[in-house]
């Protein structure tokens, strides 16, 4: 039996060898300082009670990739917007800003100047104070930083620190700068002399800190709240706030029911009807700033012909779509979603297949004509861009219309949109600030180089509306709302370079001991936990 | 036996530089423009024109492919694209935690699977050996997704037996905080004597463990058994049969050695496979391991950190065949002149 005591030996060198590497020196995990996440099912504290439990946030995607608020532009605004504020944030019923770490704001020259008024005794997490300088560095970092969403601040030519209290914006152009202060990504004002890469320590003025952050692991992150927040705590308020990410929608559910997360973003049609008559949780279901586009290529191929792409728009079952999606999904009217300015009503579309076939037959294909082939392309693994395609690819087949559908990769998609590659183009799109011109500006302008206006068209009389804009949502909102009606008339209706079949809707499981919580569809998957009590 | 194991270790360094080119190849030829995981869905010309640059994804392929290997000779595994982190880095925190699954699952799978396989061999053709068949059947068959979902709807949801998921209870990092060595948690708790962790780790380790050993139990019981009844029919069980030796005995005393030879190349097969196997697992579970960061690469087209993981699993997998060579050289000196 030598080889008996051969592994013996083998096995007692290799735990020889991990000993003397654990005398060598570790590090210890998670080393934060306050208490982890704890499931907010032990205790009962009231209303006036002081809330010791841990709000845990159920993501089904890394917490955070990057800590930098200059460049950060992904998963992590979920995160970040509770640590860092901008100068103001957007309300979705108003259709208006409101304030932030500002407090008012006034416009002059046709809006090309831009004052605001800052918040007094605010501090940042590095304990450093608050005021028009501080502010300055920050957005003037973030541009010089050119990363993520750093263009919304192209408009600015100068910023000036008038007083402490007042920061002045002159414009190269007219534009709607309070919106822009209010955008997720890139407006976040920060001390730029404490940030941290590394996500060690927090440069914002938000209600919330970091604790721990340990990546890769489910408890991804943990949040503290700043004791010094300028606007105070009150005892029923999650202090503690924990990210504990959980890919399978399955696993979010099971957990949420046992009380172990507080919430989950989304789960599938089956639980989340489950989840409406599951008494320990509750649901809460809006409208989000996301559409879905199915854009027509104007440029080439067989949709160059406009009746083809009218065509094609009223094969569209909207009412089927919205009905299959089962509530994750609700009918568009126009391209601007509700609750921005610019939404237009009575704009929905209807599917009518006698008049798509007449449509069709003018430009010379249908059932007892030429057969139409149209390739198109939409986003892999999105089962309701999938649900669009299966049921309108079923339609059309009955028109001799044969749509080669293939799902892509979002980098292979648009590599190839960039290139005209399609005739049909699937895509979702929501603006980086609260503004219906995002939609118009990228998706719809002429471009010679087309980096998102994958219709391809080329339009001056609606380049030079488009153009327009800015001034007149900076100006004259009321003026901007019918701009925007006669400019979604002309792209949707006479030009038909798009169809817009659904508007995303969010729908949120939380457990039912949480208050306060309303989805704010400018901040996407945000929850603002400093405005959620926990109920007794 | 030296020059058994250089000459193993030379086939072994062939195939992982096959590996290396192969899915730099693959990586760099599939449609898409890699520089979008790194600035985002929305990113300018001029934001994606800097990632390639930063990343040389403008250089000719052959240049890249030598970049790459120049790089990884040197240690360097590149940036991943979404992390911004060097993907080493980001392996060596998503790995150990795969790593100790997947140990624990073949554990499993070696303390159950041969016993069972030698229970099968020694009643042949009656009722335990039928039931092993069956049993291993049924584990290698039902697929890996669906069973840990059931495992997990039964006995941590309903039954409350197991936690849902996760490691280990994450309070624990502030009551008793685990001093990291290996970053394999539960070898951790061990060598340090954090037995609240350990035990919570084990708790939680039950239910996703039992999941990935199914399929490796299902092979090596049904290897184990086949192997025997071989064995038991050749010319030294006849000799230890006239000897007066019982059944039970020829099979674990005689038979199970020489039989042990290719259950051990199974066990480095099954081990590469059940890694990738267990990404599955990880997900229902959320265990912190190498899935849920391949499935994010793979969403993402992290390139660097994709062609990271392959280059892992395929160290692992050839790692874990030299291992069972040499363990196969010291079972059966006949293997050392083959």
């Amino acid at each position: 039996m030598r080889w008996h005591k051969r592994l013996l030996v083998a096995g007692v060198a290799g735990l020889m060898a991990l000993t003397a590497s654990a005398c060598a020196g570790g590090q210890v995990r998670g080393a934060g300082g306050t208490p982890q996440p704890q499931t907010s099912g032990g205790g009962s504290p009231a209303g006036g009670q002081a809330n010791d439990a841990t709000f845990v946030y159920a993501p089904n995607h890394d917490v955070v990739t990057d800590w930098d608020p200059a460049t950060s532009y992904s998963n992590e605004i979920i995160a970040l917007s509770n640590i860092y504020e901008g100068l103001t944030r957007y309300d979705s019923e108003t259709k208006e800003a409101s304030p932030r770490l500002a407090t008012e704001w006034t416009s002059a020259k046709d809006g090309k100047e831009w004052t605001f008024k800052l918040r007094q005794g605010v501090t940042f997490h590095s304990g450093a104070t608050f005021d028009a300088t501080a502010a300055k560095k920050a957005i003037e970092r973030t541009k010089e930083k050119k990363g993520g969403a750093a263009y919304i601040w192209d408009p600015v030519d100068k910023i000036e620190a008038v007083d402490a209290s007042t920061l002045k914006f002159t414009l190269k152009y007219a534009a709607p700068l309070d919106l822009i202060a209010a955008s997720g990504y890139a407006a976040w004002i920060y001390d730029v002399d404490a940030v941290d890469a590394d996500g060690k320590k927090t440069a914002g003025t938000g209600p919330y800190t970091i604790d721990t952050w340990q990546k890769g692991k489910e408890t991804e992150l943990t949040l503290k709240a700043f004791d010094d927040y300028w606007g105070g705590w009150k005892p029923a308020q999650y202090k503690k706030v924990a990210f504990r990410v959980t890919p399978e929608i399955t696993t979010a559910w099971q957990l949420l029911q046992k009380g172990e997360v507080n919430f989950v973003e989304r789960l599938n049609p089956q639980l989340f009807e489950q989840a409406q008559t599951t008494e320990s949780v509750r649901t809460a279901e809006s409208p989000s700033f996301q559409n879905l586009l199915v854009l027509f290529n104007t440029a080439a191929g067989p949709t160059q012909d406009v009746k083809v792409r009218q065509a094609l728009q009223l094969a569209i079952d909207y009412d089927g779509l919205a009905a299959a999606l089962e509530g994750a999904g609700q009918k568009a009217s126009g391209l601007v979603p509700q609750g921005l300015v610019g939404h237009a009503s009575g704009m929905e579309p209807k599917q009518d297949l006698a008049k798509a076939q007449a449509l069709l037959a003018e430009a010379g294909y249908g059932p007892d004509l030429k057969e139409l082939k149209l390739s198109l392309t939409y986003g892999i693994g999105d089962e309701d861009q999938k649900l669009l395609v299966t049921l309108l690819s079923s339609t059309l087949s009955k028109l001799n219309v044969t749509l080669q559908a293939k799902p892509m990769n979002w980098s292979a998609q648009w590599d190839l949109g960039k290139k005209g590659g399609q005739d049909v183009f699937v895509m979702y799109w929501y603006p980086d600030y609260p503004d219906a011109y995002s939609w118009f500006l990228n998706v719809f302008k002429s471009a010679d180089k087309p980096q998102f206006n994958l219709s391809y068209l080329k339009n001056t009389e609606i380049d030079a509306a488009i153009d327009k804009l800015p001034e007149l949502t900076a100006t004259d909102r009321l003026a901007a709302v019918e701009e925007y009606k006669t400019l979604q008339e002309k792209i949707i209706q006479e030009q038909a370079a798009v169809a817009v079949p659904y508007v995303q809707k969010y729908q949120r499981a939380l457990s039912s001991d949480v208050q306060g919580y309303k989805d704010n569809a400018a901040y996407p998957n945000v929850v603002f936990f400093y405005d959620l009590t926990r109920a007794s | 036996m030296l020059r058994y194991l250089a000459r193993r270790l030379g086939q072994a360094l062939l195939v992982v530089a096959g590996v290396v080119v192969l899915t730099f190849a693959v990586m760099r030829l599939v449609p898409g423009d890699p520089a979008v995981a790194f600035a985002g869905p929305k990113a300018t010309p001029e934001q994606l024109a800097a990632a390639r640059a930063r990343f040389g994804l403008d250089d000719p392929l052959p240049a890249q492919l030598l970049t790459y290997v120049r790089d990884l000779l040197a240690g360097d595994w590149g940036v991943s694209l979404r992390t911004r982190q060097p993907v080493r880095d980001d392996l060596y925190l998503a790995f150990p935690a795969s790593l100790e699954l997947v140990g624990t699952a073949l554990l499993i799978a070696v303390v159950l699977g041969i016993p069972l396989g030698v229970l099968a061999a020694r009643y042949k053709t009656k009722f335990p050996d039928f039931g092993v068949r069956v049993g291993s059947m049924l584990a290698v068959s039902v697929p890996v997704f669906w069973l840990a979902l059931a495992l997990q709807t039964i006995f941590a949801s309903n039954l409350g037996w197991f936690p849902i998921a996760g490691e280990y209870d994450s309070a624990l990092d502030t009551t008793s905080p685990l001093t990291l060595w290996t970053n394999i948690t539960v070898v951790d708790a061990l060598i340090t004597g954090n037995w609240p962790i350990l035990t919570s780790t084990l708790d939680h380790l039950v239910l996703p463990a039992l999941v990935v050993a199914a399929y490796p139990t299902g092979v090596i019981a049904q290897m184990t058994r086949a192997a025997l009844i071989e064995e038991s029919g050749q010319d030294h069980a006849r000799l230890e049969r006239a000897l007066g030796f019982g059944e039970t005995s020829i099979l674990t005393r005689f038979a199970l050695r020489p039989a042990l030879g290719p259950v051990l190349s199974l066990i480095a097969l099954v081990f590469a496979y059940a890694i990738v196997n267990g990404f599955l697992v990880e997900a229902v579970f959320n265990w912190p391991g190498l899935g849920r960061y391949a499935a994010e690469s793979i969403r993402s087209l992290d390139t660097p950190a994709i062609a990271g993981v392959t280059l892992l699993v395929a160290l692992v997998y050839v790692l874990a065949n030299l291992v069972v060579d040499i363990l196969q050289g010291f079972v059966d000196p006949r293997a050392r002149t083959r």
